[in-house]
């Protein structure tokens, strides 16, 4: 049903159009005498096409188009001016001003019909253009989002690909990247980072797939040499990841690349200090150290909380940024949260 | 002096795309608003309005082109110019026949429609 606005002072005009519009089919008019209380209505209501006297008090016909199309949404709908037939120079000035085409007083029901029809069918086009665009804009965000997924669960399983050779659990993964977003939002980090750095932390020890199974799955400790070869899978999970187009990607090479840097240099693989330190790669570090404490795994008992945050307190200005721990230490029960929903069970693939 | 207003049906009706409907429905509301029209002239006149003359002038025209009266509404639209441009004193003295036009006119659509 399309909606038809009439405006028009003169009731039998008013009458005239109504019945002319009812005539083309599948139109509901609208009728108003008064051009202001006419605006007020199309404040709320879309009409498909408006049919609008020139000469009324208040407001003539093309002050009426000009704030007609002022109001949002509005730009687009079809005018149609109604003038008399001496008002040629009215009718430049109308089709100059926003209408669409004018129709000439006594009105002629064919020249009526054919105009409001054409009218009517423009609008129709408008909409099933936005309705196009619309349905278009649904199915690109969709496609995105399925591919968002994709890419989300490709890097769990990255990361869990590195877990299947290494004793550590999926709910590791899980509880460390939410402890690195902890900590993150806390230090005020914008909402697009605290999610990216939640996505691309699990990828911080992908790099172990490259280290043989004889020094990743040795029960005991390694030897020097041995620990230089595990050392390498900060380096590993960077080169594995770093030339990905995925911006998430690229954030999980950072963090493998530094997450085993320490706050005073002496870390791997580069020893960068302080600042240098990516700020992702030094928030996985207090994440990464507390959760595999506090974890038990077959080689050792798990730590109570308090020794870890003891080891924590202890590593700060050394191994760990010390505004880093604080931020972790100073949301606590957010902490113990995460702790409590991701323990130590099976976590499914997907 | 205008000849009497003739009732040019056809050309009405053609204009209507032959719908006898909305012809009575034009008719019944005609007759119904012609004395509050003349009123409304006359009542701009004495008031000195030309803005308001202008626009009863300009209905008036309206309402006897619907009724392919074009002599009348020539003199209507006559009047509306004159109250454009503010000579209203001019314009009053063409009131009397516009009203006596537009009588006439309601005159023959009354016989017409047997109200």
């Amino acid at each position: 049903m399309h909606k038809v606005l009439i405006i028009d002072d003169s009731e039998i005009n008013l009458t005239l159009i109504r019945a002319l519009v009812l005539k083309l089919g599948e139109c509901e008019p609208i009728l108003f005498d008064m051009p202001l209380k006419a605006l007020e209505w199309c404040r709320e209501n879309a009409p498909d096409l408006v049919i609008v006297d020139y000469m009324m008090p208040e407001m003539d016909g093309l002050r009426f188009i000009a704030e007609f199309r002022q109001l949002p949404g509005r730009a687009e709908i079809p005018v149609l001016m109604i003038t008399a037939n001496d008002q040629k120079d009215v009718r430049y000035e109308a089709l100059l001003g926003g209408a669409n085409d004018f129709l000439t007083k006594p009105i002629d029901r064919l020249e009526f019909s054919a105009r409001a029809r054409n009218m009517l069918a423009l609008r129709a086009g408008q909409k099933s253009l936005a309705d196009r665009a619309a349905y278009l804009e649904e199915q690109v965000d969709a496609r995105t989002k399925e591919i968002r997924e994709r890419e989300r669960e490709l890097i769990f399983r990255i990361s869990r690909a590195a877990e299947f050779r290494d004793p550590e659990t999926g709910a590791h993964i899980q509880r460390m990247a939410h402890y690195s977003q902890i900590i993150a939002r806390r230090m005020g980090l914008d909402e697009i980072r605290c999610k990216l750095i939640l996505q691309a932390a699990p990828m911080h020890d992908v790099g172990k797939i490259g280290i043989p199974d004889h020094i990743l799955l040795k029960p005991g400790r390694l030897t020097v040499e041995e620990f230089d070869v595990m050392k390498r899978h900060a380096e590993l999970g960077h080169e594995l990841l770093k030339d990905s187009g995925s911006e998430i990607m690229q954030t999980g090479a950072e963090i493998a690349l530094t997450h085993h840097e320490k706050y005073d240099g002496s870390g791997y693989p580069n020893g960068l200090a302080g600042e240098a330190i990516p700020l992702f790669g030094r928030i996985v570090a207090v994440a990464d150290v507390f959760d595999a404490l506090t974890s038990e795994r077959p080689y050792k008992k798990a730590w109570s909380l308090e020794d870890a945050c003891r080891l924590l307190e202890e590593g700060r200005g050394s191994h760990f940024d010390p505004l880093c721990v604080s931020t972790f230490l100073g949301a606590w029960d957010e902490v113990l949260e995460v702790r409590q929903r991701f323990r130590d069970e099976a976590i499914p693939l997907t | 002096m205008l000849s009497s207003f003739v009732l040019d049906k056809p050309s009405i009706m053609e204009r209507l795309g032959d719908d006898e409907e909305i012809f009575s429905m034009m008719v019944a509301m005609f007759l119904d608003d012609v004395d509050n029209n003349c009123a409304a002239l006359q009542a701009a006149v004495q008031a000195t309005d030309a803005v308001q003359l202008q626009r009863e002038a300009h209905t008036i025209k309206g309402l006897l082109a619907t009724f392919s009266d074009d002599a009348g509404a020539d003199l209507a639209f006559a009047l509306e110019k004159q109250a454009r441009a503010g000579e209203v004193a001019a314009g009053a003295a063409q009131v009397p026949a516009l009203i006596a036009r537009v009588q006439d006119v309601a005159g023959v659509l009354r016989r017409l429609s047997g109200r």
